[in-house]
């Protein structure tokens, strides 16, 4: 799982730095779309995000003791939480899209709409996998700690790549 | 469950969260005062950082972790840091 995280990483960190190059290209043309966003939306999905990673750390811990009861509940939560962000991010598109704020507006958009729906997929596919983990805590008769950590550590990474996207679309100047 | 908000992870969560919304308050603006901003972007891309660095440590447990393992993912995101803020300052 490391190398994919790690291969991921490498991915993104390329994608936000050449972001940043063509951000320096035309700044006024950013900044002035950047206002567009709504980093209210942001910020909350942002808190959803870290809270989902909390309670599946405290989950994750709680399996490693053999309290599968308290680690299924706290991997529904993390399950519950973590799909807010894809309903918020809908509550968030769909308004931009309608007032013509669509990728092929501009440069910004474009990476905007890439680099968020690129890891709205992330989350998708976390979620998928918190559900199998769920299954596994569920009918498995001995716990495969080892898949519960994997799942754990890439749902952590999306939360981390949120965290550095959040910041280059909604924050910097 | 209460025994998980005496959890070191809950204070982690709380700092996280905490920075999270201070970053969003010196973020904000609209208008004319939505300008380039050295001080602001270079605020909210160190706090990013900080926050990176508490979730790979704490939530991905990289402080347990091998050698190797902690100098890729410190690495990356030391590296990140210092390119996202070399490329604000340096435009082509």
């Amino acid at each position: 799982m490391w190398f994919f995280i790690l291969g991921d990483l490498l991915i993104f960190g390329v994608y936000f730095v050449a972001y940043m190059i063509y951000r320096g290209q035309d700044s006024a043309l950013f900044l002035e779309s950047q206002q567009h966003l709504s980093p209210g939306i942001g910020v909350i999905n942002t808190v959803v995000l870290l809270t989902s990673s909390w309670c599946l750390a405290l989950g994750t811990e709680a399996a490693r003791r053999g309290k599968t009861d308290d680690a299924y509940r706290l991997l529904a939560s993390t399950a519950v939480i973590g799909a807010l962000f894809p309903i918020l991010k809908m509550v968030e598109w769909v308004p931009k899209i309608l007032a013509g704020y669509t990728p092929g507006e501009n440069l910004f958009f474009m990476y905007y709409y890439v680099m968020t729906g690129l890891h709205l997929c992330h989350v998708l596919m976390g979620l998928v996998i918190i559900g199998f983990m769920l299954r596994s805590l569920k009918v498995s008769p001995s716990l495969d700690i080892k898949f519960i950590e994997a799942g754990a550590i890439y749902w952590h990474m999306v939360d981390l790549l949120w965290l550095v996207l959040f910041a280059l679309f909604y924050l910097m100047r | 469950m209460l025994q998980y908000l005496r959890n070191p992870l809950t204070a982690v969560w709380f700092f996280l969260t905490t920075i999270t919304i201070l970053s969003w308050w010196i973020g904000r603006g609209q208008g004319a005062e939505y300008q380039l901003s050295t001080l602001i972007t270079f605020s909210v891309l160190l706090m990013a950082a900080v926050k990176a660095f508490l979730v790979i440590d704490w939530f991905m447990e990289v402080r347990h972790a091998p050698r190797w393992l902690k100098r890729s993912t410190y690495g990356w995101l030391l590296l990140l840091l210092l390119l996202l803020l070399t490329f604000y300052l340096v435009r082509f």
